[in-house]
């Protein structure tokens, strides 16, 4: 009952003529950015979180949600009508979306999609409203120990399932954990790593730093390769699936939805794993996986619902215990941050119109994308025909703009430019971003809580291990940074290492 | 790989470059937190995490090395290989020169010549088409910025937006 009375109270919040605007702007933006190769939810994010100052944190937080996972939606569309994936969760819909589009499925192949999205969406929204508050009560009784254990757990998971080697994305967390630590020291205020610099007392700012590793490193690597477009030309009809084809997708969807929502949840994960363990899971279980990689439409069902999925169940570890489990939601953190918000256990009893005005925002985002994605299709492959010479000097604008307005300061344009090269160097020789960037949000978290829990313990390293909670994350963290060691396993690893910055 | 990609031992393995690369960071962060001091393990100071930290960057970077040596990598020059690598350094060049630009110069007159140059340069965009891009856009962003949001984008010495 309780919990019927705060969704009602979050619908109150959730429909106000403005928070409808910004949840409108965040999934018509996040459609954008999905469908548009070259551009992701996390450089559309960074450009828009100093736009979040201007409104109240509903409305703001309610917009940077939309563009998530509105980003999810859009994806797929460029991944079946292009060949190219329009964000890295919808790299694995390219392969058979792609195939049924050019059989003159495109239609069957973006409705499955949608409507798998939406019932995933939906489902998502429904257990992160069921889970989000138990697991919140829970979450008061971690202590510093607990919460530093867990952030090692996040980054570990999230270089083990880092393309590349595990040693170069544990170096790469590593810069980015000093990268966090530069300026005050949030203990006794002493100036680390700031070299006399005034600019760099308050630390180095999250969105020059992912706007360049992120958005000009991407354009970096774009330029230096033609990009082909394989647009398929024919007219898109038949967007409802027919009989066959649904009674196709129901398995894939449910069990799309179940996997994406829970490997959401966990740190590290996300929508990019969630899609690409769904397609295995679907080949594996097809009485047919050789029609995998042909057309089949389990191959778009099941990721596609499982990226939105996880999409959702990616907001329970920010939402419950302040900790993002991956860099988009890390950004959506910026904007609580922002705000002066903390988020974490106290969040939903302290803030409910807040949490719940953005559970509700979701599900009305979701009704908004069903009817941006379908009736409005031929908007998005109008749009896909815009040549990249003229997309990504407007793109680098838009960073350029996006970063000055976050901060009013010409210094954090140079970082992000530094920045911009050296992402794109690193990717280059095959260090990938996304465990620096997480790293360097956790970073000042995790030496707040390593040292905190020192002091309490009075130097007692083993309560890391003997308090419960830490201890089995350290164990998870320590068999996953042993287990690449393993040559079954770590076959294994690779297959299922993901391009964060695709 | 064949021969020329998959190469030990040598200073065109990039692997070992970036392992290099890595160990010198590590080193320089292990004395960054060394100058901060350390603390005791009941009281950690300033530079106790980034000390720790730098050592395990060590170790890491270490790893790198120890594999580049071991089963080789590719050279620095196949990862540009079959690319059009001009023309990220073009991108570069003008990035670096805008930000060298924006503060003295305002934003209007660093902008608007930045976006010719990459409308122009990279994959070059007809004129009639470039120009007006790269004019309207930097000034409708402007507009927008300094009329409706009512933020202040540089000026530069010419007091110019």
């Amino acid at each position: 009952m309780d919990t019927l009375v705060n969704v009602a109270h979050g619908f109150g919040v959730a429909l106000l003529p403005i928070n409808l605007l910004y949840c409108f702007i965040g999934v018509f933006i996040g459609t954008l950015v999905g469908v548009l190769p070259g551009i992701g939810p996390i450089s559309a994010m960074s450009l828009l979180l100093p736009v979040t100052l201007s409104g109240t944190p509903e409305s703001g937080i309610i917009m940077m949600a939309g563009i998530y996972y509105g980003s999810m939606y859009g994806g797929s569309t460029t991944s079946i009508l292009v060949n190219i994936p329009g964000e890295a969760a919808s790299v694995v819909t390219c392969i058979d979306g792609h195939q049924m589009a050019k059989q003159g499925r495109a239609g069957p192949a973006l409705g499955i999609s949608a409507f798998g999205s939406f019932a995933a969406g939906t489902f998502a929204l429904i257990a992160l409203m069921l889970v989000a508050p138990k697991l919140a009560s829970v979450a008061i009784a971690f202590g510093p120990a607990e919460y530093f254990s867990l952030m090692v757990l996040g980054l570990v998971v999230l270089t083990f399932l880092t393309q590349g080697s595990m040693p170069k994305a544990l170096l790469m967390a590593c810069i980015g954990v000093v990268l966090g630590l530069v300026g005050l020291d949030s203990i006794n205020a002493q100036p680390r790593l700031t070299f006399g610099r005034m600019e760099l007392i308050d630390g180095i700012g999250l969105v020059p730093v992912v706007m360049g590793l992120f958005g000009v490193a991407e354009v970096l690597l774009n330029t230096e390769q033609a990009i082909k477009r394989d647009i398929i030309n024919t007219k898109i009809t038949h967007l409802l699936p027919n009989k066959e084809d649904w009674k196709a997708s129901a398995g894939p969807v449910g069990r799309g939805t179940i996997l994406g929502f829970f490997l959401g949840i966990l740190p590290g994960g996300g929508a990019v794993v969630a899609s690409f363990a769904s397609y295995a899971l679907e080949k594996r279980l097809s009485k047919t996986p050789e029609r995998f990689g042909h057309g089949a439409i389990e191959g778009v069902a099941g990721p596609e619902s499982a990226n939105n999925a996880a999409a959702g169940g990616a907001f329970i570890p920010l939402m419950t215990l302040g900790i993002p489990p991956n860099v988009v939601m890390a950004l959506l953190l910026g904007a609580f941050v922002i705000h002066g918000l903390q988020p974490g256990p106290l969040l939903i009893t302290q803030n409910p119109g807040l949490f719940w005005g953005i559970v509700a925002s979701m599900y009305i985002g979701n009704v908004m994308l069903l009817i941006l994605n379908l009736p409005m299709i031929g908007m998005w492959v109008q749009l896909l025909k815009l040549p990249y010479n003229i997309l990504f000097p407007l793109i680098i604008l838009f960073t350029i703009l996006g970063v000055y307005c976050s901060s009013n300061n010409v210094f954090d344009v140079h970082v992000m430019i530094a920045f911009g090269i050296i992402g794109y160097f690193m990717r280059k020789l095959g260090y990938e971003p996304a465990p620096l960037v997480l790293a360097f949000v956790l970073g000042p978290m995790m030496e707040n809580n390593l040292r905190k829990s020192l002091i309490l313990s009075q130097g007692d390293l083993w309560t890391f291990v003997q308090r419960p909670i830490s201890g089995v994350c350290l164990v998870f963290a320590l068999v996953l940074l042993i287990a690449p060691l393993l040559p079954s396993l770590r076959k294994k690893r690779e297959l299922v290492a993901l391009d964060e910055g695709a | 790989m064949n021969n020329q990609t998959n190469v030990k031992l040598r200073l065109s393995n990039s692997e070992l470059w970036g392992g290099l690369i890595g160990l010198g960071l590590g080193g320089f962060v292990i004395w960054q937190g060394l100058k901060l001091k350390l603390g005791t393990i009941n009281d950690p100071g300033s530079g106790y995490v980034l000390f720790y930290t730098g050592i395990l960057m060590c170790v890491f970077a270490g790893a790198i090395i120890v594999s580049a040596i071991t089963e080789g990598g590719p050279t620095l020059a196949s990862r540009w290989e079959n690319m059009r690598w001009s023309k990220p350094l073009l991108l570069i060049t003008c990035l670096t020169a805008f930000s060298f630009a924006l503060e003295p110069l305002g934003f209007l007159l660093s902008s608007i010549p930045l976006m010719l140059l990459l409308l122009r340069l990279i994959d070059p965009v007809r004129w009639t088409l470039a120009v007006p891009i790269a004019v309207l856009v930097p000034l409708g962003m402007w507009w927008v910025l300094k009329r409706l949001l009512l933020i202040q984008l540089p000026s530069g010495l010419f007091g110019i937006g």
